[in-house]
């Protein structure tokens, strides 16, 4: 019952070679992290710190399944049961990235009228100094305001074109 | 198998007793070989849901899919649990070894070391749950309160939840004051009807009456801030300038108060002199001057409401700036909507890959309960064999979702 036949148990395996793979695993879990340490040189490109840490886990896989599964021993009907379900996988992800993958590159005009998340903290609008009409109850106008940043600070503004040139306007008069 | 070729022919003619030569499909045995057909589906199951979470995840808006600590995940406590579930396949092997070797007792202590090993991991997986349920972050509604949106609806959201809150201690307050007299309203019941009456007013009456959009965006971005701070979306600048603009509008409030005090005493000594003639004489005069004097009242009633809220804004405001981890953290019964963006999807794909992955291991822990029954010799080695398989997978699919779910 157990195994299968043809083959010596203890031919392979053994305390000494799992003891090893286990030791690697730890290693390649430990250098998973090394996109965090400072010595890494691609900060600047987070794609290449994902490709390194699939690269690490599909190595981590291999080794499990070579190994702790038994698989680098058995014959080729491992080849049968992994390779069109891998393939599958991958089909499966592909099929999905032009469809819902791309979902936001593609905006419907409804969607794009409420997508504006405006957040720049850099330019932030302009304290109003001396409008008078900032202080009238009820109607809250309060347009951009009249310091001397202001132009510059609004003209930063990804939304705020318009509301930059009325308050310039605004300042004149 | 059984290799008896041709039996005795002689003996029949045409029923039974031909032994056939079986051969074996393939070279292993029948449980292994369904074992892996199942994991082969298992590879297949796992693929769709890391595959949609890929894919999800990579079509978010660019730079919205949330921190690690924006959502409470801790990378540390994930590495942790990826060592206790390799040295838990290393267990179940060493376990399986032990067994082919006839060494029962070590294969069964082996084994019991994987399943300590695994209940480690499902402990250690509640805990992450846990803290996460605590801070609102839930896979769905009713019970999340993420919103992906800092807007108007937003915004509403918080109100109405402040409202009720209030509300609810009110009826309390009322009910535990003592026969006739008036409800003292508690601590609680003050903060919840500060933050609705200055910071959300404020916050909504900016967004939509501004006319800057930056300065509308900005309000609600604060309000959302205040309530779950996220690292660097402090507006730092933004509350700054709106400090300047509250105390400055604080002290025309207060100018523009005298000066209607002055308009109301000087229309009050025009009416009593009036009073003092002839009715018929001075009777439109004295009705202007009376209609003056309640125009003035609710100019008075109105610069002392927007005042009122003014002032609050001012309490309110510095006091929230101080708090280290915002307002739900530090008044854990209020569970204010908070905003994540993306945060909805991130939680649905988190909840959903680690949830099917701790059934799996669950289910495999149930598995080592009841193979613990049986005598674990070389000749039911195929227990442990078959069962270390389906572990060994179950630590694959962590392998894979660890990285992708924490480091990404």
């Amino acid at each position: 019952m157990s195994s299968s036949s043809g083959h010596s148990d203890h031919s392979h395996g053994g305390v000494g070679k799992y003891m090893m793979v286990f030791l690697a695993l730890c290693g390649l879990t430990t250098l998973s992290f090394f996109t965090y340490s400072r010595f890494w040189p691609f900060q600047d490109t987070p794609v290449v710190g994902w490709v390194f840490m699939m690269a690490v886990s599909c190595t981590k896989a291999m080794l499990v399944i070579c190994f702790f599964m038994h698989l680098i021993w058995e014959a080729n009907w491992k080849y049968v049961l992994t390779i069109p379900a891998s393939l599958m996988s991958v089909f499966l992800v592909v099929a999905l990235v032009p469809d819902v993958g791309q979902r936001t590159r593609y905006y419907a005009e409804e969607r794009a009228l409420y997508a504006s998340d405006y957040d720049d903290e850099e330019n932030p609008p302009a304290v109003d100094a001396g409008s008078e009409a900032a202080n009238e109850s009820g109607a809250a106008d309060e347009g951009a305001g009249s310091d001397s940043n202001a132009p510059s600070k609004n003209s930063a503004g990804a939304n705020s074109g318009s509301a930059g040139d009325a308050a310039v306007k605004a300042d004149a008069t | 198998m059984t290799h008896d070729t041709h039996g005795g022919h002689g003996d029949d003619h045409g029923h039974g007793h031909i032994k056939l030569a079986y051969q074996p499909g393939l070279p292993l045995a029948n449980g292994k070989l369904c074992l892996w057909l199942f994991l082969s589906t298992e590879i297949m199951f796992f693929a769709g849901l890391i595959g949609a979470y890929v894919v999800l995840r990579f079509g978010v808006p660019s730079g919205t899919w949330p921190h690690p600590h924006d959502v409470h995940l801790v990378e540390p406590i994930g590495a942790f649990n990826t060592f206790v579930l390799i040295c838990s396949s290393v267990t179940i092997v060493l376990g399986l070894e032990a067994a082919k070797l006839n060494q029962s007792s070590l294969a069964r202590l082996w084994l019991l070391a994987t399943f300590v090993l695994g209940s480690v991991f499902l402990g250690v997986k509640m805990y992450e749950y846990s803290s996460k349920f605590s801070h609102g972050i839930y896979p769905s509604a009713p019970r999340s309160l993420i919103y992906d949106k800092a807007d108007l609806n937003y915004a509403s959201a918080v109100r109405q939840r402040l409202n009720d809150l209030a509300t609810d201690l009110a009826k309390k307050a009322s009910a535990e004051a003592a026969e006739g007299q008036a409800a003292t309203p508690s601590e609680d019941q003050k903060r919840c009807e500060d933050l609705r009456d200055y910071l959300v007013y404020w916050a909504e009456q900016t967004a939509a009456r501004s006319e800057d959009p930056a300065r509308r965006q900005a309000a609600l971005n604060s309000l959302a801030w205040f309530i779950y701070p996220r690292d660097g979306h402090k507006p730092e600048k933004f509350l700054a300038a709106e400090t300047k603009r509250m105390e400055r509008d604080k002290k025309s409030i207060a100018e523009e108060l005298t000066a209607i005090a002055e308009e109301q005493k000087s229309l009050d000594t025009k009416k009593a002199e009036l009073e003092k003639r002839d009715a018929a004489e001075v009777g439109e005069e004295l009705a202007a001057t009376v209609k003056a004097r309640a125009v003035s009242d609710e100019k008075a009633l109105a610069a002392t409401e927007r005042l009122r809220r003014v002032e609050g804004w001012l309490g309110l405001v510095p006091a929230l700036d101080k708090l280290e981890h915002g307002i739900n953290d530090a008044y854990h019964s209020l569970r204010l909507p908070i905003h994540i963006p993306s945060g909805n999807m991130w939680a649905s794909t988190y909840f959903l890959l680690t949830g099917f992955h701790a059934i799996h291991v669950a289910v495999g822990l149930l598995m080592f309960v009841l193979m613990l029954r049986y005598r674990l010799d070389a000749s039911n080695a195929h227990l442990l064999e078959n069962g270390g398989l389906y572990w060994h997978f179950v630590d694959l699919v962590w392998i894979f979702l660890f990285p992708l779910l924490y480091l990404f």
